[in-house]
């Protein structure tokens, strides 16, 4: 029964990976890629060029900066979600519901939004500017940065939150019942008795969060375009331009793998910790 | 069982204001502005000055929206059930039999979370393109082609899922059956899925979203004919550079219309969702 | 007797025509065939596109028996996307449209049927077109890819009234004098000039005009100038339109081109350059229909007064449409009989009125030049400039834009800051000759 599925991840996962690998090892630009099995073997000259002469070693400071933050935000954001939509309330079925839109939101769409509230003049600036501060550039400049950490948060953060509000439901009975009794304070009732059982999905919705932040290629290319301003410049949209504009498919090939690499030490440390039988 | 609170009412009571308040904002303004002139958008008015529907008209017309969505629901529908069916398959043996490489299988589930989709792009179109060539079909610009890929790079999550879900069923349930002479087919189809539907409810949309989404590998396989709603709405993105005014209205017109199925599907399976994710609990 | 010689060399034609088309193994004959086309999606005409891709089939149908069936992309990046996938896996479309500066890139790719003298008479002969629309179709005369399908030279919009306030008749021939000009014409929320900064193609545009016009074509011999002192000049004077001489919208930073032309449309700007004919019919029915003109961008480079020796007085890139065979499609010919049809006067007439776009087609360019309401794209036209003939072009143009995407953050202070700029474009120049240095 592992066969059906087994099979395909290895002819459509397996597979493009190991041709992806093959790429990086060649100079695959415009003039070869026609009979890419003939383009010339350069070894490890990209992965050279990708670290000394290339945008990489900033595009995964960004990346690794802007994913940490996000990962940040969404688990007080998240778990209060959580906390607050346990609880019986009249409407709960609505809320929960309304609390998932902005993760449900196609990345496309939420980036097409967010540019027109964040661009010069819309709606952000004159919110802003109503408080009486500064409206100043959202999409290009230092302020661009944080403009992706909170977009990429505000579409991010349900998943912490709907994987919380599972746990809470594996929380034995008697625990809230032994709360109850116990009448110490809510804040200490949560961290002593509660939080335990939420460890686990925590910590797979910070993995979770942090993957998907460092692999979303589509929230950052559709809020700023390319050539993307420096400081919001991420991996998946560096390498995109390298292969799919620049037309240096060996070189972004080789980045792509560097990017794996930055994504397997959460993934790492997640596995590690975690006991999986 | 006795209820008890866990934040204070007026803790809870602004908690959930605060949030209803950070995710309605926007999402109000992606509904005023489908309705405002294009005007009123671009001088950051949050409100509209007039209402007008004509942009909820013209968007069938300015793309073949229509097909998109249509393609959309199939291509993502067809994902979600199936990924759902072959990763309670997989689950099930990974939950319930012991065998080399099983915790190497489970890790590597997660693992693949971290490929970026760019990396795989020009790869995967290339094995599309020679399988293409070898049997002599046509393979690009298929909706199973764009659905097997969706459906394999749902698997992982969905598999994942259904690991957790089916721990949290008790092995008795199973064992009995076993000494009972029932092969493993049959525990599955009799016993395991009947038991696992809030799970594969869950795992049935993560890959429903997946697929629903996805614009990159979208946009290289599809054909006028197969193009999914995804890439029928950049079009309307694409108005912003060359010779046309923004055409606001129609743009948040078109991205309610086509996040609309995806929140249906959500509000709908809203219940579904905490219960199937629940049951086995991530320890 | 004269009509009889007439018909008879016709007969004979077209006999001869058939003929060679059954020789070379179905040739034009196309009946059961499908002929796939990629061509960018027309945002401002959805619908009469639709309709023109249903005429164009049927009519093709009645020629040659096949079916044409149409692919649309959205964007330029869709379309790169697009074209890498289905040469790197040889299937994909048989003839696509590309755009006039991404011709040499794709001429480097070997991925498209360079021309043939055969091929030229199959399409109507190189004499078919307007001579200067096939300045960027290949390196030389022998190896050409590209045969010319629209053309769109930039030209600038002008609010006849706002200048006339201002005592003006017509713009500046010069940069600097346009920048008096906006100057001048810049009060309250009405500025001089509408700029998208924030577009992916716009600004590169300028800083190639202005850098040619002072004699520097950006590229030659294999060699990259982007260090130049002209390419800085460019640079400042397009900068410092916002920054320092105030003369365009701050709000400009995050504009895309289309919020230009809004801008231009609502008589918030005196002066909207770089545009295409295509401007026209958003902005005939804007606030200024009626109210505007189109004249040709200035060709004397900033900080000069005429044009300086060694300089070009381009005033656009050569723009427009190229349409390319795909040399892994099966059906050339039948591509071939295709772009022949489209570049022929009648279906150039038709894109023209249906589009807006004007033609390649020398014989139909020379109806319409007599249209005083095209006199400036015309003019334009005749006047464009090919830009560098380079596969590497694509890198350097996006090279081009990165310098002014990095710069907008800083244009808010006041000032261009010249050591940053000229960091920046040290950094663009070492892409460029990087790109440069690895063609093959």
């Amino acid at each position: 029964m592992l066969a059906p599925g087994g099979l395909l991840l290895v002819l459509v996962v397996g597979v493009p990976l190991v041709v992806a690998g093959q790429i990086s090892l060649l100079d695959l630009d415009q003039y070869t890629f026609r009979q890419w099995l003939d383009a010339p073997f350069v070894g490890l000259d990209n992965y050279v060029e990708a670290v000394r002469d290339s945008a990489l070693p900033h595009a995964i400071w960004v990346s690794a900066a802007y994913a940490f933050l996000v990962t940040l935000i969404t688990l007080p954001v998240g778990l209060a979600a959580a906390l607050a939509a346990h609880d019986r309330f009249a409407g709960r079925g609505l809320v929960r519901s309304v609390l998932l839109i902005p993760y449900v939101l196609p990345a496309f769409v939420v980036g097409t939004v967010w540019r027109i509230i964040l661009q010069p003049d819309g709606v952000a600036d004159s919110a802003v500017g109503r408080l009486g501060l500064d409206a100043g550039l959202w999409l290009n400049g230092p302020r661009s940065f944080w403009a992706l950490v909170i977009v990429q948060a505000w579409t991010a953060w349900p998943l912490l939150y709907l994987l919380a509000l599972a746990g809470l439901q594996t929380v034995d009975p008697e625990v809230h019942e032994a709360a109850a009794i116990d009448g110490a304070g809510w804040w200490v009732k949560l961290r002593r008795l509660i939080f335990p059982y939420l460890r686990g999905p925590i910590a797979l919705g910070l993995v979770i969060t942090f993957l998907h932040s460092v692999n979303n290629f589509t929230l950052p290319f559709v809020l700023f375009g390319v050539p993307s301003p420096r400081d919001v410049e991420v991996l998946p949209v560096l390498t995109y331009v390298e292969s799919f504009q620049n037309f240096q498919f060996g070189l972004s090939a080789a980045m792509a793998v560097f990017s794996l690499a930055v994504v397997a030490v959460p993934i790492v440390a997640y596995l590690r910790a975690v006991r999986l039988t | 069982m006795r209820h008890t609170r866990l934040l204070p009412r007026p803790v809870q009571t602004a908690v959930l204001v605060v949030l209803l308040l950070t995710v309605l904002g926007p999402v109000s303004y992606m509904v005023f502005a489908s309705v405002s002139s294009d005007l009123d958008v671009a001088s950051g008015a949050y409100l509209p000055t007039t209402v007008d529907l004509g942009a909820y008209r013209r968007i069938w017309s300015t793309v073949d929206l229509g097909t998109g969505l249509l393609n959309s629901l199939l291509v993502a529908g067809v994902v979600a059930a199936a990924s759902a069916f072959v990763s309670v398959g997989s689950a099930y043996v990974l939950v319930r039999f012991a065998f080399r490489g099983r915790v190497a299988i489970l890790r590597a589930l997660l693992a693949m979370q971290s490929i970026p989709g760019t990396l795989m792009l020009l790869p995967v179109f290339v094995l599309f393109a020679s399988a293409s060539a070898a049997i002599g079909v046509q393979v690009i610009g298929t909706r199973w082609a764009l659905g097997l890929t969706y459906l394999t790079f749902a698997l992982p999550f969905s598999t994942w899922v259904m690991v957790t879900y089916l721990r949290g069923l008790p092995p008795e349930l199973d064992e009995a059956a076993r000494i009972d002479g029932a092969s493993s087919w049959r525990i599955l189809t009799r016993i395991i899925i009947p038991l696992s539907w809030p799970g594969l409810v869950v795992s049935g949309i993560f890959a429903f979203l997946l697929g629903w989404n996805d614009v990159l590998f979208a946009s290289v396989m599809t054909d006028p004919d197969t193009r999914t709603a995804a890439v029928a709405l950049q079009v309307f993105g694409a108005t912003q550079e060359g010779g046309a005014i923004p055409v606001y209205g129609q743009l948040m017109a078109a991205a309610l219309v086509c996040a609309a199925p995806v929140v249906v599907l959500y509000l709908v399976f809203q219940r579904y969702l905490v219960g199937g994710l629940t049951a086995g609990g991530v320890k | 007797m004269k009509a009889i010689r007439g018909a008879i060399t016709l007969l004979l034609g077209s006999a001869l025509l058939t003929a060679c088309g059954s020789d070379d193994g179905g040739g034009t004959d196309g009946a059961g065939k499908t002929l796939d086309v990629l061509i960018g999606a027309n945002t401002i005409y959805p619908e009469q596109q639709r309709k023109w891709f249903d005429d164009v089939s049927a009519k093709f149908k009645e020629q040659t028996g096949a079916t044409v069936r149409f692919e649309t992309f959205a964007t330029p990046n869709d379309e790169l996307t697009r074209i890498q996938t289905s040469v790197l896996s040889g299937q994909g479309p048989d003839v696509y449209a590309l755009g006039t500066t991404f011709t040499p890139t794709a001429y480097s790719t070997k991925a498209f049927v360079e021309l043939t003298a055969e091929d030229w008479t199959k399409l109507g002969g190189r004499d078919k077109f307007l001579p200067s629309t096939l300045g960027i179709s290949g390196p030389d005369e022998q190896h050409e890819v590209g045969v010319p399908f629209t053309s769109r030279p930039f030209v600038m919009a002008y609010n006849k009234e706002l200048l006339a306030k201002a005592g003006y008749d017509k713009p500046a021939d010069s940069w600097d004098g346009l920048r008096d000009q906006a100057k001048k014409l810049t009060a309250g929320d009405v500025h001089g000039l509408a700029v998208a900064y924030a577009d992916s193609f716009d600004p590169w545009k300028f800083i190639w005009a202005m850098s040619l016009q002072a004699g520097n074509p950006l590229v030659s011999d294999g060699k990259a100038r982007l260090d130049d002192p002209t390419t800085a000049a460019a640079y400042r004077t397009y900068l410092g339109w916002l920054a320092t001489d105030k003369v365009v919208d701050p709000a400009a930073v995050g504009w895309k081109n289309a919020q230009a032309i809004a801008a231009f449309g609502q008589g918030k700007a005196a002066f909207l350059p770089m545009v295409s004919a295509t401007s026209k019919v958003t902005l005939d029915k804007s606030s200024v229909a009626g109210k505007y003109a189109y004249a040709i961008m200035p060709t004397i480079p900033p900080g000069a007064t005429s044009l300086p020796s060694g300089g070009e007085g381009a005033t656009s890139i050569l723009s427009g449409d190229n349409l390319v065979v795909a040399s892994y499609s099966k059906n050339k010919d039948l591509a071939l009989s295709f772009v022949k049809m489209l570049t022929d006067v009648d279906s150039q007439r038709t894109y023209y009125q249906t589009f807006g776009e004007l033609p390649t087609n020398a014989t139909f360019a020379k109806e319409l030049q007599a249209d005083p309401a095209l006199a400036a794209m015309v003019e334009s036209s005749s006047k464009a400039v090919g830009t560098p003939f380079t596969g590497a072009w694509s890198q350097i143009q996006l090279a081009l834009v990165n310098v002014v995407v990095q710069s907008v953050p800083g244009l808010s202070s006041g000032t261009v800051d010249d050591a940053k700029l000229n960091g920046l474009i040290k950094e663009a120049q070492s892409t460029a000759q990087g790109a440069l240095d690895k063609a093959k």
